[in-house]
């Protein structure tokens, strides 16, 4: 649910990382901090963590100006993944635009995995989204590790539902912004359609997605 | 902060809503590092919102500075304004690297404020949210809790209405039990009665035609009697009418008949007080009861249910009075002895024995029946159990004489072994008043 203000040529979109405790998602958020330009972007704000573990959530905020003028605030948010947090998920979950579920890819983690997906399910549902048509991807992550889900596995299971789904070490940097990309098509697609980006403002997907993903090169100015 | 997430009309984020500078730094935050900037630089710092509205300024008169120094500020990426820093010609490099440290300070201070504001703001949603999902819980809980209690309530009422509806039915059961074995009893008793009744009747027709010939001879000698004499010829016919009507042989079969017949009519006589007796329909309350008096009506009653080859024995013992409704007690010893005619029909021996013992009296009732087998004898005073064929009993008779039993404070027990016949043993509180 778009926050879409006409008059001031300004929008703010919300993305989500959710998953499973321990899946990734901060990991996920903190390589894309270092791997994309700095300019017109935040910092990522970590709140407070207790042993390394999210309790808020964590922040990455972007900022594009289309080139038709529109000003557009692109939020990206993890969750808590400790079941624990539930009610911090439903807050943070209400008004996603989108939402890249980040699954562990250990054979031992596939009960946390689809116990966390309900989740997902179930308060998309309560904060009045719906799972079938939000933006979704789904990143297996941790593809480094032993004893992870084979691919062959993964596409018997999710290549039917049509989900987009990437594979990924958030550790060791790949996967990452594929995920990102991916997301931000399907939430470009899903705007463009109600807002008219690419009329109104002259923004095409491939613009607003190169916006959100230049790479970062040391030494340009910042 | 919101409740419903459904709220379309608005549209402001519950967690990380848009801020302005001006949202998160204030005057009071600022005007220190101002107040330092300003005094180092010997300059005049002024720090603007967005639209380049002065949120707060410091510093001697602006309009004699020429030399200006600018650093945008951002709030996650976006312009959200700046920093200017007006100095004398000549300090560029100055008024540089204090810029350089005010917007480092300003910067920190408003990550920290930012991050302040994000985690007080999911903290809060998070508490009120729970705090509604708890009035919720509590809602639904209360009304639960209601709905419980008046089932609860709803339920005594229900178990009582039932156990009434029950109590009842077990009462019709057994006035239905008691009725039945006065039915038995009846149609024994008809059979006793009908029979000298028949004889009594068939006697009355005979009679009936003796008289007849009573009154034919009777009115040839009143004619004869009036005229003084007989004629010859009336001696013959009243010798021969007396022939004729077999009166010899009437006047000797008349007094039998009327023996037999009231021998008869005594005998319907005795059975009526016998049954009346045993049901005492006289006795309308409490009495003092003796015992074995009671035993004798009963078999009195039921002799003609008593097969020839059937032995029965008193083996009575003086007793005390018993404070009861003989009418009661009746029942039991019918129950018991039809019992035992069931059990066993022919060559059946039944000793009855009653003894003072304690301050209860003791009646035995031992057969030489087929005995109860162990599996059953636990169950036999149960409502409903029967080993009789279907048809032949509803398996009340044992429960009404318990249920009798108990309502005199008295006991009931039986002994057996297969093979080896029945005792039951009746313990009936004996003596005191009948005043209770």
């Amino acid at each position: 649910m778009i926050e879409y203000d006409e008059i001031e040529s300004r929008m703010v979109l919300k993305l989500v990382y959710y998953g499973p405790a321990l899946s990734g998602k901060t990991t996920n958020l903190l390589n894309l901090h270092e791997q994309l330009e700095k300019k017109g972007r935040g910092d990522l704000m970590v709140l407070d963590t207790r042993d390394d573990r999210t309790i808020f959530f964590d922040l990455l905020p972007f900022y594009i100006v289309s080139p038709g003028g529109l000003k557009i605030k692109l939020k990206v948010f993890t969750v808590p993944g400790q079941v624990k947090h539930d009610a911090t998920r439903k807050a943070v979950l209400q008004r996603a635009d989108g939402v890249a579920f980040i699954a562990d890819s250990q054979v031992a983690e596939a009960t946390n995995n689809s116990q966390s997906f309900e989740n997902l399910e179930s308060n998309l549902a309560i904060v009045g989204l719906d799972i079938d048509t939000i933006p979704l991807v789904i990143q297996f992550n941790k593809r480094d590790l032993d004893n992870i889900i084979p691919g062959p596995e993964v596409e018997r299971i999710w290549k039917p539902t049509g989900i987009p789904f990437f594979y990924a070490s958030a550790l060791e940097g790949w996967g990452v912004l594929e995920t990102f990309k991916s997301l931000l098509e399907l939430t470009y697609t899903h705007i463009d359609r109600r807002y008219g980006l690419d009329e109104r403002y002259g923004l095409d997907m491939e613009t607003f997605i190169q916006k959100l993903t230049k790479i970062y090169e040391p030494g340009q100015a910042g | 902060m919101e409740k419903s997430p459904n709220d379309k009309g608005d549209l402001r984020y519950i967690i990380g809503s848009e801020k302005s500078l001006r949202d998160i730094i204030s005057e009071r935050d600022l005007m220190p590092l101002l107040k330092m900037a300003a005094g180092a630089g010997e300059c005049v710092v002024k720090i603007s919102d967005a639209s380049g509205g002065i949120i707060c300024e410091y510093g001697g008169p602006a309009d004699k500075r020429e030399t200006g120094m600018q650093r945008p500020l951002y709030i996650e990426g976006e312009p959200a304004g700046g920093i200017v820093l007006l100095g004398e010609d000549g300090t560029d490099s100055r008024l540089e690297k204090i810029a350089d440290l005010l917007y480092d300070s300003i910067t920190f201070l408003m990550d920290s404020n930012l991050k302040r504001m994000l985690t007080t703001e999911i903290h809060t949603t998070v508490l009120n949210q729970s705090y509604e999902e708890l009035l919720e819980t509590n809602r639904k809980l209360e009304i639960s809790r209601k709905e419980y209690r008046e089932l609860a309530e709803n339920l005594e009422l229900k178990v009582q209405e039932r156990t009434l509806e029950l109590k009842q039915a077990l009462a019709r059961l057994l006035q239905q039990e008691k009725m039945a074995s006065i039915g038995q009893l009846a149609a024994g008793v008809a059979h006793e009665v009908n029979n000298p009744l028949g004889f009594v009747y068939s006697n009355l027709a005979t009679l009936k035609r003796y008289a007849d010939k009573f009154i034919e001879m009777l009115e040839f000698y009143r004619s004869a009697f009036k005229r003084q004499e007989f004629t010859r010829e009336e001696i013959k016919t009243e010798q021969r009418k007396w022939e004729a009507l077999k009166l010899d042989y009437v006047l000797s079969d008349v007094h039998d008949l009327i023996g037999q017949s009231l021998d008869g009519a005594e005998r319907v006589r005795r059975i009526v007080a016998d049954l009346k007796g045993f049901s005492h329909i006289d006795d309308v309350t409490v009495t003092v009861v003796d015992i074995n008096a009671e035993i004798d009506r009963t078999l009195k009653v039921i002799a003609h249910e008593i097969p020839d080859t059937a032995e029965i024995y008193r083996n009575y013992n003086q007793l005390p009075g018993c404070c009861c409704n003989p009418a009661l007690l009746c029942q039991v010893f019918l129950n018991i002895i039809l019992n035992a005619l069931q059990a066993r029909r022919e060559g059946l021996k039944l000793v009855i024995s009653t003894k003072y013992v304690n301050g209860f009296i003791e009646i035995t009732f031992a057969d030489n029946g087929p005995g109860i087998p162990d599996t059953v004898i636990n169950r036999i005073f149960e409502p409903f159990f029967t080993t009789k064929e279907v048809g032949s009993g509803i398996g009340m008779g044992l429960t009404v004489i318990h249920d009798i039993i108990s309502s005199l404070k008295g006991a009931i027990d039986v002994e057996s072994s297969p093979g080896k016949g029945a005792t039951f043993k009746v313990l009936i509180p004996s003596g005191g008043g009948c005043n209770e």
